[in-house]
């Protein structure tokens, strides 16, 4: 049986052998592939982090026509208030409406985990169906159904009979893996065994028209940074089709018909390319991201190169490069020498990194989220770019290890995640969100807007050097002085201090 | 219960008591949950909280045992006290926290056991059980300041006659709670009172230690707070007053008319304090009404909001500022004691006017009630519409407002396009804020 035969996707830990706690200097830890976590206990000593959930919400939301009903306590979910602006913005700049996105929940009391929340949840699913008519009904399993036993695809299988919509079951019970982008796949998986169960085979396609590409986005990238890559795509000669977000659910089985899949992330997308590959004939990309500028050429190129269209794609990225060094001259000037530091999804960290250094900043240190596989090649780029070697650090958040590194490395500026910035800020230094739905990262057009936030940013850094005078980290001192990694357990028990 | 709610303008108990513990002074909250009850709330407060979250040790710099299958199948005590033991070496707190999850309280981790050698050790350890689905985040905020005076405020051997503990405003989902209980404190100061209010940038774990001596808990809220005041009062023998979140002249005189009583305070040193104030307020107005006459600033409102804000800008709104509220909407799940003491409320507006009260959490069904409410006749050529209209809510009543083309503000959670810092709408002062933001917004393209 196949992944997408079970009712759950497999987590990340199993598939991927994917880890979330190392440490050490790039050089070192790359270079021992990435053997990590033993897979019990990953830290002696940890802070809360994100579970798969919050992602996976950041794609369900967006969805149009669609509600998203949490199965689980009243709160899970409850980060939808804070995604609800990225929907707004969304919808507007597709469509020019502001609207909110619809998510519901079914919140599970105490006699509910008593007496359980099935027939709780088949009433919620048939009572949303009434009241919102929407094509599609995520029903998401947050962790107390996963612990007292609900089974949200039973009950969906026996009410989907009564509902007009399509009812889609999607697993994000948080205690179930620690790797949280187990979410693409949860989500993937959802779709993959309903909206795209019936798919018609792909159909033969007339020689004159234009090659469909799949352009996967989960939400890590926001309209201007889709309009970028359609643009370079377009400029090939190929016509682009984007999933998931925003993405309606009627139109979702036209990914089985494309002539290629390409992913922006291999961190996100491997679990429906080979779906899609293996059931539906459709061929995948899945290894540079489109950030940075040599990034963004190897990206194009491979697409290039499947459809014989290298020549094409030669000429457009030399234009492209041209032109944007040209613009970031005046820019990069003031990055010269400037160190910087950089937390974020792996692939991400890595692939931002290696564009600060075509910027001409010098690297301090990387924290990943997590380690798979897939960064391998990334790895290996930076590995040949960089000067001198800086901290490396796999780290599911875990800000105390991040504090430490910071007073250590002392980066002039540092990229962090959404709600990833305030310990840096704090401690003084510039920063510059490496991730926010709002603003533009990819191709060459994100190049040059990310240099010119930090060209922004770095003119006047009072904000953020006026706040470091006046707040305190609540980390002791003798944590600064001790090794960062110290509470990581490693495999075979090693840290190199 | 509702087998649904739609768009929740909560949290759970958890992220409630996550948001309340991370507002106490010099506090490391430790959760004994899955990895993600950390981000959910830190993403919730970004999201709803008037752009506040984090703060000394809150959004993901708070400890937490990350628990996996391994935990739900064998138990997560030792991963529990081995987070509690390293917290020591490498957070600096004066005291350690410990919330529970819907997780750890499924399997039963018995959390008393885990913090006592600790705390036989003199290490600063309390917890409190805010498995989430306990409730929601006003549950939270109630079950935290429970632990509080269970576990942290020793009873006084001596009631200190003018000093109170003042509460009801939850940190954070109120995102106006530090403005809020400044302003109250202010008040109250004015009557020569000693106030502790747990949360604010004045207030200190040593004060808060000291609350047991107070000779009066204040409660200004219906709905949230009430278990521990009632604990403090079982406990501590200190009695509560119950007062509706005070904004503006006509509550504030309200307010301090009760706190008085309760203290049997002088009666005339109160009606001085009252006076003064209401003459400060009128004062500032003075200056206001040639505007607001001229330019025609009364409006018909809607209001929706949780069991604070939804009576008490009401009031405001009738019985200050002369506006009509015709459609009142309550945005949370009360018990029908709870929800009688609000209609009660509402029904005796000096004004005399009696707007309609919904009960309901879920922001279509709002609308649906407002939009019923203000459907006139379409195309009649006299029509007496429910225009100029305006919209005091959460940030979801954004829709609504523009159903009705009506002015808006977010006052109510989520509030999600403002930036709040130390702005509050509580006591006189708070009245003469809100003034100045809900003409603020009609005045904007002026």
């Amino acid at each position: 049986m196949g992944y997408f035969d079970q009712k759950e996707p497999p987590r990340r830990e199993h598939r991927l052998q994917a880890c979330i706690a190392d440490g050490g200097t790039f050089s070192e830890v790359a270079n021992r592939r990435m053997r990590c976590c033993l897979p019990d206990g990953e830290r002696t000593f940890a802070q809360g982090n994100i579970c798969l959930l919050l992602p996976a919400l950041g794609i369900m939301n967006t969805i149009p026509d669609s509600v998203v009903l949490m199965h689980s306590a009243i709160g899970c979910g409850s980060s939808a208030h804070a995604g609800n602006a990225g929907v707004r913005a969304g919808n507007n700049a597709r469509w020019g409406v502001l609207k909110d996105g619809t998510w519901l929940s079914t919140a599970l009391t105490e006699s509910d985990v008593i007496c359980g929340g099935e027939g709780k949840l088949s009433a919620a699913i048939i009572e949303a169906d009434k009241r919102f008519q929407p094509a599609v009904i995520f029903v998401v399993a947050g962790c107390v159904p996963g612990i007292i036993g609900d089974d949200i695809d039973g009950v969906s299988e026996g009410v989907q009979s009564q509902v007009a919509a399509r009812i889609l079951p999607v697993h994000c019970e948080g205690f179930k893996t620690k790797i949280w982008a187990t979410s693409y796949d949860a989500v993937y998986h959802a779709i993959g065994r309903t909206l795209l169960k019936d798919a018609a085979p792909r159909a033969a396609k007339s020689s004159n028209a234009r090659p469909v590409v799949n352009l996967f986005n989960v939400s890590s990238m926001g309209r201007p940074d889709e309009v970028e890559l359609k643009r370079l795509l377009e400029l090939l000669g190929l016509e682009v089709n984007i999933f998931p977000v925003f993405a309606e659910p009627a139109k979702m089985a036209q990914i089985t018909q494309a002539d290629l899949s390409v992913s922006t992330c291999p961190t996100h997308d491997d679990y429906l390319l080979r779906y899609l590959q293996e059931t539906c004939g459709v061929p995948y990309i899945l290894k540079h991201m489109p950030i940075g500028i040599a990034n963004t050429g190897l990206w194009l190129r491979d697409v290039a190169a499947f459809f014989g269209l290298q020549e094409k794609a030669a000429a457009i990225i030399a234009r492209e490069e041209t032109e944007l060094a040209a613009a970031l001259a005046e820019l990069t000037p003031a990055f010269a020498g400037k160190k910087v530091f950089l937390s974020a999804g792996e692939f991400r960290a890595l692939a931002t990194a290696l564009l600060m250094g075509e910027l001409g900043f010098e690297i301090s240190g990387i924290r990943a989220f997590h380690h798979d596989e897939f960064a391998a090649p990334e790895y290996q780029k930076l590995d040949q770019a960089k000067s001198k070697d800086f901290p490396l650090n796999i780290a599911n958040c875990q800000v105390f290890e991040e504090a430490n590194l910071l007073k250590r490395t002392q980066p002039d500026v540092f990229l962090g995640h959404m709600n990833g910035n305030g310990t840096a800020a704090k401690l003084g230094i510039t920063t510059s969100v490496i991730y926010n739905v709002g603003l533009q990262y990819v191709g060459y057009k994100g190049a040059y807007e990310l240099a010119r936030r930090l060209y922004r940013q770095l003119r006047n850094p009072g904000f953020n050097r006026n706040i470091s005078k006046w707040t305190v980290l609540p980390y002791k001192q003798q944590w600064y002085g001790q090794y960062p990694f110290s509470h990581i357990k490693a495999a075979g028990g090693e840290v190199d201090g | 219960m509702a087998n649904l709610t739609e768009r929740p303008r909560h949290t759970c108990a958890l992220g409630g008591a996550i948001a309340t513990a991370s507002a106490l002074p010099g506090t490391i909250p430790v959760l004994h949950a899955p990895p993600g009850c950390a981000s959910n709330t830190t993403w919730t407060q970004a999201g709803g909280c008037g752009l506040q979250l984090g703060g000394y040790c809150g959004g993901l710099s708070m400890p937490g045992t990350n628990m996996q299958e391994r935990e739900v199948v064998f138990g997560g005590s030792e991963r529990l006290q081995e987070l509690i033991k390293n917290a020591q070496t490498v957070m600096e707190g004066d005291l350690y926290f410990v919330l529970t999850s819907c997780v750890a309280e499924v399997i039963g981790d018995d959390i008393g056991a885990i913090v006592k050698p600790f705390q036989d050790e003199g290490i600063p350890v309390i917890y409190a059980e805010t498995g989430g689905f306990k409730g929601n985040s006003y549950t939270g905020y109630d079950l935290t300041l429970q632990s509080l005076w269970e576990n942290f405020i020793p009873a006084a051997a001596e009631r200190v006659p003018e000093k109170v503990n003042l509460w009801g405003i939850p940190p954070f989902f109120d995102a106006f709670w530090r403005g809020n209980l400044e302003g109250l404190r202010q008040l109250l100061r004015r009557l020569g009172l000693t106030v502790n209010t747990f949360f604010t940038a004045e207030d200190t774990l040593a004060g808060i230690r000291e609350a047991g001596s107070a000779s009066l808990n204040i409660l200004v809220s219906d709905g949230y707070g009430t278990g521990a005041a009632e604990l403090s009062r079982q406990k501590h023998g200190i009695p509560y007053v119950v007062s509706p979140l005070p904004i503006g002249p006509a509550a504030s005189d309200e307010f301090l008319r009760s706190v008085g009583a309760a203290l049997g305070l002088d009666r005339q040193r109160v009606e001085t304090v009252i006076g003064e104030e209401n003459r400060r307020y009128y004062r500032y107005l003075d200056t206001f009404v040639d505007c607001y006459n001229d330019m025609d600033l009364q409006r018909y409102a809607a209001v929706a909001g949780d069991a604070n804000y939804a009576p008490a800008v009401t009031r405001f709104l009738a019985d200050d500022l002369g506006w009509l509220p015709e459609v009142v909407a309550v945005s949370d799940v009360l018990t029908e004691e709870q929800e009688r003491a609000i209609r009660q409320r509402l029904e005796k507006l000096s004004s005399g006017l009696r707007p309609k009260v919904y009960f309901t959490p879920d922001t279509s069904e709002i609308r649906r009630c407002v939009k019923e409410h203000w459907t006139t006749e379409a195309g009649a050529k006299y029509a007496n519409k429910l225009t100029p209209a305006f919209v005091v809510g959460s940030s979801l009543e954004r829709e609504l407002a523009k159903d009705l083309q009506a002015g808006h503000l977010s006052v109510s959670f989520p509030v999600s396009n403002r930036a709040i810092l130390d702005r509050g709408y509580t006591g006189y002062r708070g009245g003469l804020r809100l003034i100045e933001d809900l003409i603020g917004v009609i005045a904007v393209n002026r």
